[in-house]
């Protein structure tokens, strides 16, 4: 436990205390200063772990820590929604875990308490008691102590989905592999010239140079690709490994537990669940895959936007499945949404070329009006052809649907989204409508609510349906406002 | 047919002012900065793009104002807050005041000028607080009032 504050400063400092070593060194001389730079974040730590206490009342969890400005953090517990367990490959070593509690102050300030290196089973007990509000006996109970191992934990939790190695084959049909082999392309980069530097008097390389633009240019481009592949599955592996859906017998909280290196266990309220968003982008789309958010209270937003994931990328049939039962009802995964009519597909048509159509067809003219060579005409001709079939695809997935207790939304081509909303947690409407949107007698209606993306929009659909949709989804709000 | 009607009251009648003023100093501020750079030479326009700067401008800050006055209202229900805002795109919020966390009352210098305030409703959703802009001090001040009255008749953390 001592271990674990220490080691993770120093790690927050490590560039400082590489840098302060190396200089030490450097200059030769044995100088003592430069320990300062390991000391420095080792007496940190310490005080990070010396000051620290936490209790648990019966009403709210108090965290005290600070050695020069106290801070003291309360936390009402029916606000609490999440607990989420963190550890990282140093704190599993040490048998310890990271407890952050989320609350539900979504609108103003997303609090978050923290509480770093607990032991693993004092943090499950802690958990137990702040999601269920056992009566447990927890006290005040100093940082460093071990505390009393209450097994609050249901016995028997029912395990809704276990990781298929195999559903790694979604991996690199996302974007989240590229971006990584961009990243890794363009550091390296900057070694290109020592590289070319060694290889110059080797007769492949002369050869490889040799070969046209033509040939190296997509051989470049499959090489980044294999790349992104690459990492894409490792990524994939390293978040979700040993990934664990599962809900307790008292049907009181979602875990979801995963990870290789750094293990997260989550733990969300039930009743906090307010839907699901099943999310199929292009790749996975076309592959038939899929993966699904949970739309829940008290999760940070910003950012990390796989922490509120409960199905990772696996085949469609599996994430609705999975939703069925997080839902309790089947029928909004598979109902068929209602198309938002001839204007919204107008729509679509005329931003989807305004954007990359007449660009394109413009190109077209311009080399045609210039005489080039019919090669050069592929990439307009391609970007046409996409724009035509991306406007196709963005009608055909646009819809929505009022099914029992639950909105259910749908919309975008490349970052296709299925939301499914429970009708009790929207808060209010907005309805908005652009100058043309106005002409078209179109507008965007948004269902805000306090949960996962706080506004889910039902986009361009004709002004009557969506105020009977507004009224019909939350009676005896709008009623008030309508025309007599 | 289900249509919404807009809300019951219209903003201040000194809001078209507030609004004429608000627009005409980022204009006036360019116009300056232009003049200054053609003194100095550092950038000049021929005289049509002066003459279309000034129509373009001078439209919008005429026009403006009066659109958004007639587009802007609120009405504040026992169970519920509705306004509709907008111009040239137009936006119709509802909140229930069972979900209404704060309200604030807030005038920035030039309200305080032209004793106008507004008002903020915030609700749990980090996309559902409403604005409504402009309204007379003593009107605001009165909705405050109303509307903290009737949130804390609810019990509830309103998530």
């Amino acid at each position: 436990m001592l271990l674990v504050h220490p080691v993770h400063e120093l790690v927050r400092f490590f560039p400082l205390v590489i840098g302060a070593l190396v200089f030490g060194s450097a200059q030769g001389r044995n100088d003592p200063w430069h320990w300062l730079g390991v000391a420095f974040p080792v007496a940190l730590g310490l005080t990070h772990y010396l000051t620290s206490r936490y209790r648990i009342t019966p009403t709210q969890i108090e965290l005290q820590r600070g050695l020069l400005s106290r801070q003291v953090l309360t936390t009402p517990l029916d606000r609490i929604r999440t607990v989420e367990l963190t550890s990282t490959p140093v704190h599993r070593i040490l048998g310890l875990s990271r407890v952050v509690v989320g609350t539900g102050g979504g609108g103003r300030e997303a609090k978050k308490l923290e509480l770093d290196a607990l032991p693993v089973v004092q943090a499950r007990a802690m958990r137990g008691a702040l999601l269920h509000r056992v009566e447990a006996r927890l006290g005040e109970v100093d940082a460093g102590a071990d505390g009393p191992a209450q097994s609050s934990r249901p016995t028997g939790d029912e395990v809704l989905l276990t990781l298929d190695p195999r559903w790694a084959r979604y991996a690199p049909l996302t974007t989240s592999g590229l971006v990584a082999a961009a990243a890794l392309v363009g550091f390296l980069g900057q070694f290109t010239g020592r590289l070319v530097d060694s290889l110059e008097g080797s007769s492949g390389f002369d050869r490889a140079r040799s070969l046209s633009l033509l040939v190296l240019a997509p051989a470049g481009l499959f090489g980044v690709l294999l790349l992104g592949a690459v990492l894409a599955v490792a990524g994939y592996f390293l978040t979700n490994w040993g990934f664990r859906l599962s809900r307790d017998t008292a049907g009181q909280s979602f875990q979801v537990r995963r990870g290789l290196l750094t293990t997260t266990e989550l733990s969300l309220d039930t009743e906090r669940v307010h839907g699901v968003e099943l999310h199929q982008p292009l790749g996975l789309r076309l592959a038939r895959g899929g993966c699904v958010e949970a739309i829940v209270t008290g999760l940070r937003k910003q950012g990390e936007s796989r922490r509120s994931a409960i199905v990772p990328f696996a085949p469609v049939g599996v994430a609705t499945g999975v939703c069925s039962v997080v839902l309790g009802d089947p029928t909004p995964m598979n109902v068929l949404l209602t198309p938002h009519g001839p204007k919204a597909r107008q729509r679509r048509w005329t931003r989807s070329f305004n954007s990359l159509g007449w660009p394109a067809a413009a190109i077209i003219v311009a080399l045609a009006w210039a005489g080039w060579a019919w090669q050069w005409y592929a990439a307009p001709l391609l970007i046409l052809v996409a724009a035509a079939l991306l406007a196709v695809d963005r009608y055909r997935v646009l819809g929505h649907a009022l099914v029992g207790d639950y909105l259910v939304v749908r919309a975008h081509s490349l970052r296709n989204r299925r939301d499914v909303l429970a009708r009790d947690g929207i808060i209010g409407w907005t309805l908005r409508q652009s100058f043309f949107q106005r002409r078209a007698g179109l507008c965007h209606l948004v269902a805000t609510t306090s949960a996962g993306k706080q506004a889910y929009v039902v986009r361009d659909v004709p002004l009557e349906q969506a105020v009977a949709l507004a009224d019909d989804a939350v009676p005896g709000l709008v009623e008030q406002f309508l025309a007599a | 047919m289900a249509e919404l009607r807009a809300p019951a009251h219209p903003v201040s009648r000194r809001a078209p002012l507030a609004w004429t003023i608000g627009a005409s100093i980022p204009a006036l501020i360019v116009v300056v900065a232009l003049v200054v750079a053609g003194i100095l030479d550092v950038l000049t326009f021929p005289w049509w793009a002066w003459l279309l700067y000034a129509v373009l401008a001078g439209a919008y800050i005429v026009a403006m104002p009066r659109i958004r006055y007639r587009v802007h209202r609120w009405e504040s229900t026992e169970t519920a807050v509705y306004t509709q805002t907008g111009w040239l795109s137009r936006e119709q919020r509802i909140a229930p005041m069972s979900r209404v966390q704060t309200v604030d009352f807030e005038q920035g210098p030039l309200s305080r000028l032209l004793g106008l305030a507004d008002v903020t409703v915030t609700t749990a959703s980090a996309a559902g607080p409403i604005r409504i802009q402009a309204l007379d001090a003593d009107v605001a001040t009165r909705l405050v009032e109303d509307l903290t009255r009737r949130a804390e008749a609810d019990l509830g953390d309103a998530t």
